[in-house]
């Protein structure tokens, strides 16, 4: 029979007893990135730069701590436990932390491929295939079907159920990101030293972003958003760098996330206009209605500019507009 | 821009500026976001010449200008005089305009060696994986590969601004996507090289 040869022919492994489906895949993943406490290091590439990172993820009792260190020269960390995030810049004796919105607990959690996000990704089980350092996967393409956000290739232990490694790609196809593990061990027993920092933080300057009014309603909102994004979370907050409160307004389709910043324009300051990126992270700051709006998110470009050009005050917006859910450029 | 500033960053990045002149540059390039564009392009020039476009090369502009801050003379003679708030506020806009600068010519120097297919092939090499394509603005229909333009870049938030947004997006990520924004945050060629802190919101740990 010619299929078993195709697959050996394709470096996938032989097809399971049982009929695998992407959707169950993900979900035990989805259930491992809550659940599971692990220390590893993994690599990044994005749009020609190369990080290579250590982590450490434990969960316990319910409460989710985290350590990122860069391991390419730079030492900076980010550590996470539950709702508050600190970035240590040592090169620059700086160190963010930002508290998280308390209202947002349906963000962050386990993706679900199911309900409305199936109206936006289709999930393909693709098959197995060995990787050099993790033996077995199984390997799942969640593709978007549209233009508004990205897709992902997923390579999931299946052992651990694990991603140890994701491809990140537009609408076309083409990679704009790729996270590897090179190193993956589950740890139940990982020490509350494991989170710190290493470092002197006593030389620290410390910058905070903290939650100002979690309760208001939000003062500005957006008209316009594509399809499957709807508003998740709102809140007022203190941002570096800003003179005054700053309004965030988070809309996600239940796997990409928007972040969206209003802010009165900075005294002397010329406003800013156009997209700028970070990794797979990308920006589009714009001016309305006489403050500047600023759009951030894992998502391509032309979401964050749709977003942020639609937003307006509050009193003043009309009922919001999806994009024609018949965009389906690829 | 007047030809008589274009001289003065000339000769600052050749390191002929006498120091009155660029304590006076420096001052005005903390104000002025079209003249430290054009000095992350004279250094990019300067870069890609001095050292085949290596991208340290173009950060060693950023600490000519951060030397050159510190001879000012106001840090030299008249820094403790000043009250606390606004000393802060100038050494963190003097960091900034080095800072911006390096990561302005690190940028540019990135976006010339990252043509189509020479930036992923170098990738390749590294990683011995198949190649990972930039971000593409797709804010129009496609009709194939196209490089974001640097000006685009340019002319959008400046990288300590986006820095504090990424932060404070950071915790709204999905677990998926999560590590790769944290990677963003504080990869070494990171939007977070960068950081403009007002005094105001600093507060101890």
């Amino acid at each position: 029979m010619a299929r078993p040869a195709i697959a050996i022919a394709l470096g996938l492994a032989a097809a399971p007893a049982l009929a695998e489906s992407g959707q169950e895949w993900l979900t035990r993943m989805g259930a491992a990135l809550n659940n599971a406490s692990y220390v590893g290091e993994f690599v990044s590439e994005s749009a020609g730069r190369t990080e290579r990172l250590a982590i450490t993820h434990r969960v316990r009792d319910g409460v989710v701590s985290e350590r990122l260190v860069s391991l390419t020269g730079s030492r900076r960390e980010l550590v996470r436990e539950n709702d508050e995030v600190v970035v240590y810049l040592p090169d620059q004796k700086l160190a963010i932390i930002e508290r998280r919105s308390g209202r947002s607990d349906l963000l962050g959690s386990l993706p679900q491929f199911e309900g409305r996000m199936a109206s936006w990704y289709n999930v393909d089980w693709v098959g197995r295939e060995t990787l050099d350092d993790f033996g077995p996967t199984a390997v799942v393409a969640v593709r978007p079907l549209d233009g508004y956000r990205f897709g992902y290739r997923l390579w999931i232990d299946v052992d651990t159920h694990m991603p140890v490694r994701s491809d990140l790609s537009d609408g076309s196809g083409r990679v704009v990101e790729r996270l590897r593990f090179t190193r993956l061990r589950l740890d139940d027993q990982i020490p509350d030293s494991a989170f710190e920092p290493a470092l002197d933080r006593s030389k620290l300057r410390w910058v905070r972003q903290s939650p100002q009014d979690d309760e208001a309603a939000p003062a500005w909102r957006a008209v316009q958003v594509p399809p499957g994004f709807r508003l998740s979370t709102s809140g007022v907050q203190a941002v570096a760098g800003s003179s005054g409160p700053v309004s965030h307004l988070v809309y996600s389709d239940g796997l990409a996330t928007v972040s969206v910043f209003v802010q009165a324009p900075s005294p002397g300051k010329a406003p800013a206009q156009g997209t700028t990126r970070s990794g797979v992270a990308s920006a589009f700051t714009t001016v309305v209605d006489g403050h500047q709006v600023t759009a951030v998110g894992e998502v391509p470009p032309r979401t964050l500019k749709y977003i942020a050009t639609g937003l307006r005050p509050a009193a003043l917006a009309p009922d919001v507009q999806h994009a024609a859910a018949t965009d389906r450029r690829n | 821009m007047t030809d008589r500033i274009k001289e003065q960053l000339s000769a600052f990045l050749d390191g002929e500026l006498p120091d009155p002149e660029s304590a006076l540059l420096l001052k005005r390039l903390e104000r002025d976001d079209e003249l430290r564009g054009a000095l992350s392009r004279y250094s990019l020039i300067g870069a890609v010449l001095r050292s085949d476009g290596d991208v340290p090369a173009a950060r060693q502009v950023a600490a000519r200008v951060s030397a050159a801050i510190a001879r000012e003379p106001f840090r030299a003679a008249g820094f403790a005089r000043l009250p606390q708030r606004e000393a802060l506020l100038r050494g963190c806009a003097g960091l900034a305009v080095a800072a911006g600068v390096a990561l302005g010519a690190v940028a540019l120097v990135q976006q010339l060696q990252s043509p189509d297919t020479a930036a992923p092939a170098a990738v390749v090499a590294r990683v011995e994986v198949p190649p990972v394509e930039p971000v593409v603005d797709d804010t129009e229909p496609a009709t194939g590969y196209t490089t974001p333009p640097a000006s685009e870049s340019s002319g959008g938030l400046a990288p300590a601004e986006l820095a504090n947004f990424l932060v404070a997006h950071y915790g709204y990520a999905t677990p998926l996507v999560r590590r790769s924004v944290g990677a963003g945050l504080i990869g070494d060629d990171s939007a977070a090289l960068q950081q403009d802190v007002p005094a105001a919101e600093q507060g101890g740990q």
